[in-house]
């Protein structure tokens, strides 16, 4: 992992960390956790990007009471696809990365509603058409920005 | 050339084993009994989390300090009107309990707490408050604020817990009317969005009519919520079974999200356990039962 990735990729957990937690703004402030996760894992490999996954999932599931363990399957499976697709898609071009960051939101809100215990987890319509598609959207666009402000220089070259 | 392949290849099957190993281990987080669950959360929480919960608490304790002076002097002279209103009534209650040869109510411990939302997916419902088993806290103590009911503690370590409100779908509480003919069961009715999340009241008699805007109370069966603490108004019908029973929609009284503030209803102390059992086999003949 490059320097400035790594650095990004720290700043965005400490800042989901000073925002969730800290702050309590909870789902006010944009899911910083998958965007650390899908930015790091495009620059690490498959095993490295699954270890990010579990880690930062596991700690996204400390408050969790009947779901422990969900988002960190689901991020463990997001941060390896993550790290999988340079395999086929190579370039970060602004379309690529919208889809990629919307998507691996989507699949990561995805797996975790699949494992999270079926009389807990909200109805299926309401959750995953509605509100994630509107806070992977949220996420993409604080994703891109907080990118394109660290990873500026490189893109320029 | 070869030899890249072949390397390419080990990676692979490392990367493969590595993922294969991470998601095994998410899995067994998974299917973890409650109480390994909770041993990693509770480690968790007091090493990579604590600065930042610790933040959160410091946060929310200055915010409730700082709440409007005005605010806290009416809910002051309310409190005051309401004492001196009722202390004619507690010496009359105290005399008639007294000719029918009634023991006195089990006196309530509350111990206060601030309210800390972790803002984390998958804990909407879950808080942690800042009193833990050192004060008194056990499993299932019922957290009251000052309107109404907010939730339950569910999980005590030896400075927090973590309690869950009204909104969890795990939540139950026995309810009645204030004149105590109604009773039923109120549990969370889950809104599309979480901010349209309300409470149903089921199980009551189909012949039962209650009016929108009737108050509902604990009523103290099951032992788990102390009777009398209000839970929510009655807003309409929801359902009715065919002759058989009818059930309510509630609107609560207390919003989790606006809670900072709480207290944790203990219950009898085990020195006012001891206390109560000296009064009561103390050789004063007054028939107590």
């Amino acid at each position: 992992m490059r320097l400035r990735v790594f650095l990004l990729v720290s700043c965005l957990i400490l800042g989901h960390l000073v925002l969730r937690t800290a702050l309590g703004f909870g789902k006010a402030a944009p899911d910083l956790f998958i965007v650390a996760l899908l930015v790091g894992s495009r620059t690490l490999g498959v095993g490295a990007g699954a270890g990010l996954g579990f880690v930062l999932g596991v700690l996204e599931d400390t408050f969790s009471m009947r779901a422990f363990g969900a988002n960190a399957l689901a991020m463990t499976l997001v941060g390896a696809l993550g790290a999988k697709s340079r395999d086929f898609f190579v370039g970060d071009s602004t379309g690529f990365l919208v889809t990629f960051l919307l998507l691996g939101t989507w699949a990561r809100d995805l797996l975790a509603w699949v494992v999270t215990d079926a009389s807990i987890r909200p109805a299926f319509q309401d959750h995953l058409v509605i509100e994630a598609p509107l806070l992977a959207l949220y996420t993409t666009v604080v994703g891109l920005a907080a990118r394109s402000l660290f990873l500026r220089r490189r893109s320029r070259r | 050339m070869g030899g890249h392949t072949k390397r390419d290849r080990r990676t692979g099957r490392t990367d493969l084993l590595v993922v294969s190993g991470f998601v095994v281990a998410s899995l067994i987080a998974i299917n973890l009994p409650a109480g390994p669950q909770r041993a990693v959360g509770h480690f968790i929480r007091q090493t990579a989390l604590s600065p930042f919960i610790s933040v959160n608490a410091l946060l929310t304790r200055t915010q409730a300090r700082a709440r409007d002076f005005d605010t806290l002097r009416a809910q002051m002279d309310t409190t005051m009107a309401l004492v001196a209103a009722q202390r004619t009534l507690a010496e009359e209650n105290r005399q008639l309990r007294g000719v029918l040869s009634l023991r006195d109510r089990a006196p309530s411990r509350l111990v206060p707490a601030t309210v800390i939302r972790s803002g984390t997916s998958g804990s909407g419902s879950v808080f942690h408050l800042d009193a833990g088993s050192i004060d008194g806290v056990r499993p299932f103590n019922a957290v009251i604020t000052e309107t109404g009911l907010l939730g339950q503690v569910q999980e005590v370590f030896p400075d927090y817990s973590l309690a869950y409100d009204w909104s969890h779908p795990d939540f139950r509480v026995s309810a009645m009317t204030p004149d105590g003919r109604d009773h039923g069961l109120v549990e969370a009715a889950r809104g599309a969005f979480r901010e349209q999340d309300r409470l149903i009241l089921g199980g009551t008699a189909y012949l039962s009519d209650l009016e929108p805007g009737t108050e509902l109370l604990t009523s103290g069966r099951g032992g788990a919520f102390p009777r009398g603490i209000p839970i929510g108004r009655i807003a309409g019908v929801a359902e009715t079974s065919a002759g058989w029973s009818k059930s309510y929609f509630v609107d609560p009284v207390v919003y989790p999200g606006a809670v900072t503030h709480a207290v944790a209803d203990v219950g009898v102390a085990g020195e006012m356990l001891a206390a109560l059992a000296d009064s009561t086999t103390a050789p004063s003949g007054d028939g107590s039962r």
